[in-house]
């Protein structure tokens, strides 16, 4: 019965469900937007560095990124005594290369970032997938698909590249692996997926600089697994601190260390995406409330014109719970069919508009889209149980006399 | 029962009166008025019923007669539950309707008592199966059993080939009977209707009345409101309404036949309060 007076008021019972077809489909387009945004930013830089420990030294109070205000006072033997610790598995030093060009053959590509030198544990073996990790010592590099594909003759395994580098001059590689994908390996490379190359520190960075004088701002600690990860940023810091370490003696200025993994930075991302994503649901909300205000006066109107049906159910022996349930599962229908929909529209229109931007990657956040979805359905209720209660309440022969 | 009115003994007659073994009165009352009254106030008040005292005896057949506005179908909805008396009181199987809430009247409309309304009262959006089977859907009767249900009392009421129509698909004398069929329908103790045959031919009109005849001998209690004469007279007695009050009232059938003077002739006799014996004179 409840169907029929859908069907019977069609009209009305569209524009209701329009109100929360609206309400969840911009809630879901909204949180589509903005966790595509942020997945955009920060990308899934996680799930392969878990046991990764990211350090650096900075003045107190520095604010920033990963890697802020970072001071060179971490040297080879430092790093060498990490990794003497029993809960670590690798330490070394990273350092971004300050590049012009890439060459391979006569064919040279300007590129200005994406080189880094680092320790062989820093690529994985597993994320290899052509060729192998590179070694310490060796004048090898690691490349990824995106830096492959910068040569109209893609780049594979036993390639040699001429990296141009400032001050220093042109240095020499060999294409030993091919990564997987073109992702960030860590927050220090930043969170976008670009092409990258990855040499040994030694000889790239230790030939520079010598090895006794050499120093790094970014260290990698690697612990053995994930379960001794802070047992791995504990003991390297009991090192740091300790008086026998490089780090502690160089210079007097008093310096901080900051020794995270990365979701602990990125948690600080997470951060400022929530309070966006909190004001986009909040912006969405308030059209899910205009919607449902639009549902309350639909279903208030709905019930006062039908009044004469309720005293004629009434007289025929329909009791208050009856009528009630009559309406409830109208607004029920209609709430359902609306946020049936708006999830429809939110999705089409949330993929719409992150292609028109241009994310690369499309999050659905569907525990939102359940809240939506929920709150939707409840709104639709509620809004109908007031006028059925007033209804229910009616008496029968008033009711049946009205015109 | 014990929850008979005062002065409920003596309202009722002999007829309708049985004494059990230890000489208590029993009071056999399907519905009993005691000075019900409906006022309504509209800037002076309009005494709808002026204080009426009757009882409709279980079993009986009762027909109500009088002048347009004299308070018939306003008799009928106390009598149905659906309203309450302004002063007064209405007993059904002695119990005091006036001090039920709204789900015990509301249990008691749809378990005991089936209503044609004057206005008919049709659901507009349900087709007359559903009109009629809409009794029992509040009783929790499964929908197959509610169509068969509804089906099979159209069919009584000659509308077997309209059970998909709508009531504005259907004639003025085609939605009465459906307004019958659905009263039918949840084989009421207690059937009230008011004017069931004002917009029927007299054929399909004196198959109603049949219809009604065998309810009466099935052991229910029928209350009809007519402005035709020949159509009260199928009724035990005639309830003679005139402004609110309670004019006469006569025997007729063969209670009349027995009681050929009285029944017949005018009551100018009646208590000026109103109350008077419903039974007939059979005492
Ligand atoms: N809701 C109401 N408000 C005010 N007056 C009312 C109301 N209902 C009925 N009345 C008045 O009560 C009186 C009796 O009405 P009722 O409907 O009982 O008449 P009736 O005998 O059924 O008449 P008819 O034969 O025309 O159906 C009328 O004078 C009517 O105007
Ligand atoms: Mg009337």
């Amino acid at each position: 019965m409840a169907w029929r007076a859908i069907r019977a008021h069609k009209l009305r019972s569209t524009l209701t469900t329009l109100g929360v077809v609206i309400g969840v489909a911009a809630v879901l387009t909204f949180v589509i937007l903005g966790a595509s945004l942020q997945a955009g930013v920060i990308g899934d830089v996680s799930p392969d560095d878990r046991e990764n420990v990211y350090g650096w030294a900075s003045p107190p109070d520095t604010n920033g990124g990963p890697g802020a205000g970072a001071q060179p006072v971490f040297t080879p033997r430092d790093l060498a005594q990490i990794e003497n610790e029993p809960a670590v598995r690798a330490a070394y030093g990273f350092q971004p290369v300050p590049t012009q060009t890439l060459s391979s053959g006569n064919e040279t590509v300007p590129r200005g970032s994406g080189v880094y030198a680092a320790g062989p544990a820093y690529v994985d073996r597993e994320d290899v997938a052509e060729g192998r990790q590179f070694r310490m010592g060796e004048r090898e590099a690691v490349i990824n698909p995106a830096a492959a594909a910068l040569f109209e003759q893609n780049l594979t395994v036993g390639d040699r590249i001429e990296i141009q580098v400032p001050v220093v001059g042109s240095v020499n590689a060999t294409v030993v692996g091919i990564t997987e994908d073109a992702e960030s390996r860590s927050p220090f490379e930043g969170f976008n997926p670009e092409p990258r190359v990855y040499l040994p520190t030694d000889p790239y960075v230790t030939d520079v600089t010598q090895a006794d004088r050499t120093r790094f701002s970014l260290v990698v600690v690697e612990a053995t697994d994930r379960g001794s990860v802070d047992d791995a940023r504990d003991q390297a810091l009991a090192y740091l601190n300790s008086s026998e370490s490089d780090a502690s003696g160089f210079g007097d200025e008093d310096l901080v260390y900051n020794f995270q993994t990365s979701l602990e930075l990125l948690d600080q991302f997470q951060e400022l995406f929530s309070v966006l994503q909190n004001f986009v649901v909040g912006v969405a909300a308030i059209s899910l409330l205009v919607g449902s205000i639009g549902i309350a006066n639909i279903m208030l109107v709905s019930v006062t014109e039908r009044t004469r049906e309720i005293g004629i159910m009434k007289a025929v022996g329909a009791q208050r719970r009856d009528i009630l349930q009559l309406f409830i599962v109208e607004a029920m229908v209609l709430g359902v069919v609306g946020a049936i929909l708006g999830l429809g529209l939110g999705l089409v229109a949330g993929f719409g508009v992150a292609e028109l931007v241009g994310f690369e990657e499309l999050v659905i956040p569907w525990e939102w889209g359940a809240i939506a979805v929920v709150v939707g359905i409840g709104v639709g209720v509620l809004a109908g149980l007031y006028p059925a209660y007033n209804a229910s309440k009616t008496d029968p022969i008033d009711a049946l006399r009205y015109e | 029962m014990t929850g008979g009115p005062p002065g409920g003994e003596d309202a009722v007659a002999s007829s309708t009166t049985d004494a059990d073994a230890d000489g208590v009165v029993v009071d056999d009352a399907a519905v009993e008025l005691v000075d019900a009254r409906k006022t309504y106030q509209l800037g002076e008040p309009v005494h709808a019923l002026d204080g009426v005292t009757v009882d409709v005896p279980r079993g009986s057949y009762t027909a109500v007669m009088g002048p347009s506005g004299s308070g018939k179908s306003t008799l009928m909805n106390l009598v149905g539950c659906l309203d309450t008396p302004t002063s007064g009181s209405v007993f059904v199987d002695g119990a005091d309707v006036g001090a039920m809430n709204d789900r015990e009247r509301t249990r008691l409309r749809g378990e005991k008592v089936g209503f044609v309304f004057q206005t008919f009262n049709l659901m507009p959006r349900l087709t007359a199966v559903e009109n009629v089977a809409l009794p029992l859907v509040f009783r929790g009767v499964s929908k197959d059993d509610r169509h068969e249900r509804a089906a099979d009392i159209l069919e009584r009421v000659g509308l077997g080939d309209r059970l998909g129509h709508a009531p504005n698909e259907l004639s003025g004398g085609q939605r009465q009977r459906v307004a019958i069929a659905r009263a039918l329908v949840n084989d009421p103790a207690l059937l009230l209707a008011d004017e069931p045959t004002g917009n029927l031919d007299s054929e399909t009109g004196a198959n109603i009345l049949d219809l009604f005849d065998e309810l009466k001998a099935e052991g229910n209690t029928l209350v009809m409101v007519t402005h035709e004469r020949d159509v009260a007279e199928r009724a035990d007695r005639i309830i003679h309404l005139l402004d609110g009050k309670i004019e006469r009232i006569e025997a007729v059938g063969d209670l009349a036949g027995r009681q050929h003077d009285d029944a017949t002739t005018e009551r100018d006799d009646v208590p000026d309060d109103g109350h008077a014996d419903v039974g007939g004179d059979a005492a």
